[in-house]
């Protein structure tokens, strides 16, 4: 059976300005990504239904996946479910029940099951405030986090860090959902608001073993980041699992939380062993103590 | 060991197992424990738990939608007088007003006093402009300005609306379905689930009005034929259901709904209005007193000779017309005021059960705003519900065989690792359980929650395993207990950071997101406070040798 260790980096090898760079440059490239969509498209990550409004339909049919688009009178996405003659069909437009019946007179029946299996809409003013709620939602989640962080360490540096990383921890799968196309869901959302609790997780360790208990900086790094490795890396195994197996079987919800939590968590390895881990050393061995 | 000292050393095991046994019977025990048991006999599911499913894993149609209509909150009207004495006659005045200004029907405005004293006066249509409301009311001598004016109904018309529609779709049928409010970014939204009904069907029970009356259409001294309303929802004590009364010759003559009118000043009026229009006069026969004829299924109002009917009209539209009948024998003999009682037409028996549902859930206050553009509409098929459900439990189980198959490639220790899977997953078991106590319903969401449980639930496992096992072997009981203790800050503190970062999903209604932050914190703070000293306990009796 495969056996799995973590390995034991060399940190001495590298200057706290090294370590902190590679972070740092993903951090601003995820930036530029989001201000500069922004500045060109008008959001910094594609709007999904949940946030722009608009029809989606889980039909049962024969008709041909191709032939699916043209039985309705508005534009029409269709993609293929993880199950035979079923497809999800996206429409920017919300007007459920025209929809609705088009669906129903336009597509061919497959044996005795409904053809509209299931179908929701979602009104563009409602999704507009669903947008603002959410980012709400964000941002006090981020500030009560970062308010936990300084109560804990009660020390500027380490704090500071774990928001830093934090931040960057949201900033680059948001970053990878503009890049990829993924759109901004109350899953994903969810996902992202469960990224803010777990990511911080593995800073607090590492946080908790540099400073909290004696011995040597580098001995206490890497029983910090045994456990911290090993902990993120189960999580990132079941959200990956989760998310390919949702995909496949078209449950979106689930599928964005998993993919979107398995980005952010890679990135959290980066940024709690590299960011966070530079500025400690830096707070330890050379910042002023107060 | 005696008993008693081995109780006190394992307590915390013994604890997660009470926790267990408790869940497995909530679980799976029909009956099992449940918070309410007048709901437990409701709805009998065969199902092998005692778990509830939402919509997601269920089936069924849920609609979002805010209510139409505007409020002029808090107005100077002159209604209530320094002592706190609300003026009847000002309110009926000022209302009258606002039914010919914006030519209204009576159902569409209404001026109220809540318990404060502050007046509030409201029209439910999207027909008028604030302008034209804020003038409307000055005219009625408010001292309003179109700023005064804001979109939405008060809070009082919005209870109104859901008890009533609670009523409307239990008395069609429908149990399990729910109705609530939701209020974002200053918008009220009504919220309605029901399960196993489809959208369109929802959609009608909630664009119907449901306004009952009864008009009288009865020729004036000038022989013209002219319409006046005798009898509204509100002067109704109680309502039978349907029947289908047996005609003189056996055959039946529509149906009808049985109603009483309440005694006293109620059934007075209609008595002496009845007598007014002329439909007590001498010489009037029970059986040529109405007879309107009927075009393609409906009544048309274009006769000759004079007509004395009583009209059934729900939502502005005539259902039914019928003469007195036996109702005018009672009147006449005064004996009717004493058992006023009266029957509603209908044609057919939809139309009767949908009158008497309206009768007795009493009609909406207001209309909801069912437009593409404000409302939600969400609908799923019982099959397309049950394959979403197969599929949960199939990734829910793919998830934690990866976890498992992490852990212990990372451990390869089945000591360590078996515990460690084994408590994640008595932390869902739990959870579950309490879930099926609390009749919480079950959606998507919470599975992605169930998901993320096991996901923190091992994560802490590992720092527990890891501190512990740290430093060499654990020789003695003491510094276990020290170590655990030193996992415990760090896990303490992560789980307060997860609960602090969902807690806002939890409070804040965004669609379907509270039943995954709910179950997330509630298997945090199960798993800090139970599963996870647990684990401890048994690490220790594994490690060290008593």
């Amino acid at each position: 059976m495969a056996y799995f260790d973590v390995p034991e980096i060399d940190y001495t090898r590298y200057s706290n300005r090294q370590l902190a760079a590679v972070p740092l440059a993903v951090l601003a490239v995820a930036l530029l990504v989001l201000v500069g969509s922004f500045l060109v498209l008008g959001s910094p990550v594609p709007m999904g239904m949940d946030f722009a409004g608009g029809t989606e339909l889980t039909v049962q049919t024969s008709t041909p996946q191709d032939d699916i688009a043209g039985a309705f009178d508005e534009d029409a996405n269709v993609r293929s479910t993880g199950t035979d003659n079923q497809y999800v069909v996206q429409f920017s437009d919300s007007d459920l029940q025209s929809l609705r019946t088009q669906a129903e007179s336009g597509l061919e029946q497959d044996g005795s099951a409904d053809i509209v299996q299931s179908a929701s809409s979602m009104g563009a003013t409602f999704g507009q405030q669903n947008q603002q709620t959410a980012l709400f939602g964000l941002v006090i989640a981020f500030v009560g986090m970062s308010a936990i962080a300084f109560i804990l360490f009660r020390t500027f540096v380490p704090s500071i860090a774990i928001i830093i990383s934090a931040f960057s921890d949201l900033m680059i799968p948001l970053a990878f959902m503009r890049l990829t196309g993924i759109p901004l869901s109350l899953g994903t959302v969810a996902g992202l608001l469960m990224l803010i609790g777990y990511s911080v997780d593995s800073d607090i360790l590492l946080n908790n073993h540099i400073l909290r208990r004696g011995g040597d900086f580098y001995d206490s790094t890497h029983r910090a980041m045994r456990t911290g490795i090993t902990m993120t890396v189960t999580s990132m195994a079941a959200m990956l699992v989760m998310g390919v197996a949702a995909f496949v079987l078209s449950i979106d919800l689930l599928a964005s939380i998993g993919i979107i939590l398995f980005v952010g968590l890679a990135a959290d390895l980066m940024n709690t062993y590299m960011l966070n881990l530079s500025l400690l050393r830096w707070y330890k061995f050379e910042g002023v103590r107060s | 060991m005696n008993p008693i000292d081995g109780v006190k050393q394992n307590w915390r095991v013994l604890l997660l197992v009470v926790f267990l046994a408790f869940s497995v019977v909530a679980l799976f025990v029909p009956g099992g424990i449940v918070a309410d048991s007048s709901v437990a006999n409701d709805s009998v599911e065969s199902g092998p738990t005692n778990l509830e499913f939402g919509l997601d894993l269920d089936g069924g149609t849920r609609v979002r939608a805010p209510v139409t209509g505007m409020t002029a909150a808090d107005i100077d009207a002159g209604v209530v007088s320094d002592s706190g004495q609300v003026d009847g006659d000002r309110i009926e005045e000022i209302e009258s007003t606002l039914y010919t200004e914006l030519e209204l029907d009576q159902a569409d405005a209404r001026v109220t006093v809540d318990d404060g004293g502050s007046v509030s006066a409201e029209v439910f249509t999207d027909n008028v402009t604030q302008a034209e409301f804020a003038g409307a009311l000055q005219s009625a001598n408010v001292d309003a300005s179109e700023d005064d004016i804001r979109d939405g109904v008060t809070e009082q018309t919005r209870s109104e609306i859901i008890s009533t529609l609670r009523t409307k779709i239990n008395e069609a049928g429908l149990s399990g379905g729910s109705v609530s409010e939701q209020t974002m970014q200053d918008t009220n939204y009504i919220v309605v689930e029901v399960p196993n009904m489809g959208s369109d069907e929802l959609r009608r029970v909630l664009s119907e009005r449901g306004v009952v009356e009864v008009v009288a259409y009865f020729p004036d001294e000038n022989g013209n034929q002219t319409n006046e309303t005798v009898l509204t929802q509100d002067k109704i004590a109680n309502v039978d259901p349907p029947q289908q009364p047996q005609g003189p010759r056996g055959q039946s003559q529509g149906y009808v709904v049985p109603v009483q009118v309440k005694e006293g000043e109620a059934a007075e009026q209609f008595q002496r209005d009845m007598e007014r229009y002329g439909f007590l006069d001498e010489g009037y026969t029970p059986q040529g007193a109405c007879n309107l004829p009927e075009e393609n299924g409906s009544i048309s109002f274009d006769h000759e000779g004079e007509q004395y009917c009583l009209l059934t009209i729900s939502d502005n539209e005539v259902v039914d017309a019928h003469s007195m009948g036996g109702l005018a024998d009672g009147m006449i003999a005064g004996t009717w005021v004493n058992d006023p009682s009266f029957q509603m037409g209908a044609p057919s028996q939809q139309e009767a059960q949908s009158l008497s549902v309206n009768l007795r859930a009493g009609s909406l206050r207001a209309p909801l705003d069912l437009s593409p553009e404000r409302a939600q509409l969400y609908s799923i098929t019982p099959a397309h519900a049950d394959q979403f459900k197969q599929y949960s439990l199939l990734i829910g189980l793919l998830s934690v065989v990866t976890v498992s198959g992490v852990v212990y490639t990372r451990y390869t220790d089945t000591r360590i690792a078996l515990p460690m899977i084994v408590t994640a997953l008595s932390e869902v078991v739990i959870l579950l359980g309490f879930a099926a106590m609390i009749r919480m319903p079950l959606d998507l969401s919470h599975v992605a929650g169930f998901i993320a449980v096991v996901g923190t639930g091992v994560d802490d496992l590992v720092i527990i395993a890891d501190e512990v096992l740290d430093e060499g072997d654990v020789s003695s009981a003491r510094v276990f207990q020290s170590r655990f203790r030193k996992a415990f800050w760090v896990i303490g503190a992560a789980a307060a950071t997860t609960i602090v970062a969902l807690s806002p999903l939890a409070v804040l209604s965004l669609g379907d997101l509270k039943g995954f932050a709910i179950i997330t914190i509630l298997g945090v703070l199960i798993g800090v406070l139970i599963t996870r000293p647990a684990y401890g306990d048994i690490l220790r009796r594994l490690l060290t040798d008593r």
